[in-house]
């Protein structure tokens, strides 16, 4: 915020007392914010750091020496000498008050109810809501609908803190769900026909603090406590927006958008949320085959060794799904085999679009374009696919290994296929089954984006880390990370296998445009590759 | 979805007046949702898309405001729309019996309607006129100071004046 700078670029602090301690902290900031900073939360339900703020839900009132009566904190800004009490008489029977009149309508059906887990009401209810009801009236009923192809409105959960509202207003510019009626009959819902249907949608679900908004593509699915969770990124376009994946024995069952104010904020568009569906579609990979024969797991790997083993130059077809140290073991091979030579295939770009908060969908629709550019060069995808297609075609290449990943896409074009099979020895890597595994001597199955452990450089630069959605017991074949490494291992130019993390810091040693970085510094924001950590030893970092 | 309906000129030129009265165009939405339903008769879903259109306001936020208020006339409102007040005046001084006495008298309970269409019965809140409590607006008018006979009247009349209309 501008108004927090001062002439000398230091940010003008504000001292006040906190729960009788004395406090400084950043002028401007609500008492909310400020509190938080300090260690003390204070509950809420309609505040969203990325919304504007409502002041709706009352529940974040406090103590203040300039008022009789609490204020509420996350609009009320700190000032020199305001004293705050959060834990006073007065704040805590303000809060348990408010909450008494958040619950006298809200039905218990918290163990149908998707939200039952990781429900603001249910946490601030366990801390401080009443252990039982005075209200002996009827509940009001309200009305549970679809409000839109992908969410449905649990009206009786509404608190109607408006949060969903704010963000179809504010966020995605859509504006189409309102409260209509008034006191405790008031609810979400759409102008009739005409329902929720954006492409940022998804969020709001997310962002409702009970579960009045339910995503049709996650009720009853699973239980959120049962589930584990990944800090992953989403490989659906350049942007690379964080994002946290969750699976139920080993099955991903929702993908949430992961806070990083660089990149995505605290959302993610619909495409990239409910895009992991594709990855168990019936044209799904899982099985090697060798001229079209079943192969075990490690038996394909084996006939990955022998054919290469036995090949001269090799003409290596790379995709933008792969991570870097995917790319970067690709090139290890290549370098293997004098001679050899690589190319990349892009994928059609898709629709963009940019809101009116800032938030974008790119129309690359792919994850890694940047890091394939730095480790293979600017031309990887330009003239250098060109000459690798013409050489296909000239039949210079006996052996061709290429890379078909990105589950979402339509895969490499008719050309590329023509190539691949026109090569007397193809190896396959590929996520789905297509036209380009026409003829394939051998086709390994490959790992889709969110299943990649690894990195990936987004469209502004930024390396991000990306860390598989599945468990070691949970693979159902090699990944590319070991599969490549045993390869390496087999044809003597690597000792031993490593993680990600070590393959990475084989890449930063080797590549001056990594440098500097490793996989423990990315932290969850990722860096830009131009920040370099500072002080940092090379060989630093954990495996 | 085209529209179909538009204000009558005369309509448009008190909208555009209005708009010179309020600092911004969503600030005379009030207003206007008024001028619509006087013009059109009601405020269902054509016509309170006409004027989200015509406001360049989201259709959502207009079907909000619509609904918040229980004096516009929305979709399905009988010919006679009976609100009778239940705020604290007149409820003390019985509210709640002028509404068993029209339950009664029309067979219907406060947010239905008669199935002739001419009765509309709801609930409201204060109407400013706790002096003549309790009491009751007929579309437009002010019935006070009601006793249960002044109610059997009001609905002979009103009644009355459905049918009549209707034959007539």
């Amino acid at each position: 915020m501008a108004d927090q700078q001062t002439n000398d670029d230091t940010v003008a602090m504000t001292r006040w007392q906190l729960n009788g301690q004395e406090v400084e902290s950043p002028t401007g900031m609500t008492i909310m914010e400020a509190a938080k900073e300090h260690g003390i939360e204070i509950p809420c339900f309609c505040y969203h750091p990325g919304l504007s703020i409502a002041g709706n839900c009352r529940i974040c009132m406090v103590e203040s020496n300039r008022s009789r009566k609490p204020v509420i904190s996350c609009s009320e800004k700190i000032a020199e000498g305001l004293e705050i009490e959060t834990e006073s008489e007065l704040a805590v029977s303000s809060r348990n008050s408010v909450m008494e009149f958040q619950l006298i309508n809200h039905p218990l059906d918290c163990p149908v109810c998707d939200k039952a887990g990781e429900c603001t009401l249910q946490d601030h209810s366990y801390k401080h809501g009443p252990d039982r009801s005075r209200f002996v009236e009827d509940k009001n009923i309200r009305h549970t609908k679809e409000l839109g192809p992908s969410i449905s409105i649990w009206g009786n959960r509404c608190i109607v803190c408006t949060r969903c509202i704010r963000f179809c207003d504010e966020i995605s510019g859509t504006s189409e769900l309102c409260i209509v009626e008034r006191g405790d009959r008031s609810v979400v819902d759409v102008f009739p026909e005409i329902p929720i249907d954006n492409q940022l949608a998804g969020n709001t679900v997310d962002i409702c603090p009970v579960g009045a908004l339910i995503s049709h593509d996650f009720k009853y699915e699973a239980r959120v406590w049962n589930m584990d969770r990944k800090d992953s990124v989403c490989g659906g376009c350049s942007r690379g927006c964080n994002v946290e994946v969750e699976t139920l024995d080993g099955f991903v069952k929702r993908l949430m958008p992961r806070e990083n104010l660089e990149v995505n904020d605290w959302w993610m568009c619909d495409e990239g949320r409910y895009g992991w569906r594709h990855l168990y579609a019936d044209d799904r990979l899982s099985q090697a085959t060798r001229d079209g024969a079943a192969l075990a797991d490690v038996s394909a790997t084996a006939a990955l060794e022998q054919l290469l083993c036995e090949s001269g130059p090799v003409a290596f077809l790379i995709d933008p799904y792969l991570t870097c140290e995917e790319m970067h073991l690709v090139q290890g091979l290549a370098a293997s085999r004098p001679g050899s030579s690589v190319g990349g295939w892009l994928p059609e770009d898709g629709n963009a679009a940019n809101f009116p908060s800032g938030f974008t969908i790119s129309a690359a629709k792919y994850p890694n374009r940047a890091g394939a550019e730095l480790i293979f060069g600017d031309q990887v995808f330009g003239d250098d696919a060109k000459e690798l297609q013409k050489s296909l075609v000239s039949s210079d290449f006996t052996t061709v290994v290429a890379f078909c990943g990105g589950h979402l896409s339509s895969g490499p074009g008719e050309s590329w296929a023509k190539s691949l099979s026109s090569t007397p020895t193809s190896i396959i890597f590929s996520v789905k089954n297509g036209p380009w595994l026409e003829g394939a001597s051998l086709v390994l199955p490959a790992t889709a984006p969110i299943e990649k452990d690894g990195t990936w450089i987004n469209e502004d630069g930024r390396l991000q880390r990306t860390r598989s959605c599945w468990s070691p017991g949970t693979e159902p074949f090699s990944v590319e990370l070991v599969r490549l490494q045993t390869l390496q291992n087999a044809l003597g130019i690597r000792g031993r296998s490593l993680s990600a993390a070590g393959i990475f810091r084989e890449l930063a040693a080797t590549h001056d445009s990594f440098a500097g970085h490793n996989h423990s510094d990315l932290g969850s924001p990722g860096l830009l590759l131009s920040q370099r950590p500072a002080g940092i030893a090379m060989d630093g970092g954990s495996e | 979805m085209a529209n179909t309906i538009s204000f009558c000129s005369e309509t448009m030129k008190q909208y555009e007046w209005l708009l010179t009265r309020y600092p911004t165009r969503r600030a005379a939405l009030l207003p206007t949702l008024r001028l619509a339903e006087s013009d059109f008769g009601e405020l269902g879903v054509p016509e309170m898309r006409y004027v989200a259109d015509l406001m360049e306001i989201p259709p959502a936020f207009v079907f909000g405001v619509v609904t918040f208020y229980t004096h516009y006339r929305r979709a399905g409102t009988g010919k006679f729309h009976i609100q009778v007040c239940s705020t604290l005046s007149c409820a003390l001084r019985g509210s709640e019996d002028v509404v068993s006495r029209i339950t009664e008298r029309l067979g219907i309970k406060p947010g239905e309607t008669t199935p002739c269409g001419h009765f509309t019965l709801s609930k409201v809140e204060c109407l400013g006129s706790c002096d003549t409590a309790p009491m009751l607006q007929c579309n437009d008018d002010y019935h006070e100071d009601l006793s249960l006979e002044d109610v059997d009247q009001l609905i002979e009349q009103l009644r009355t004046e459905a049918e009549g209309g209707q034959n007539g």
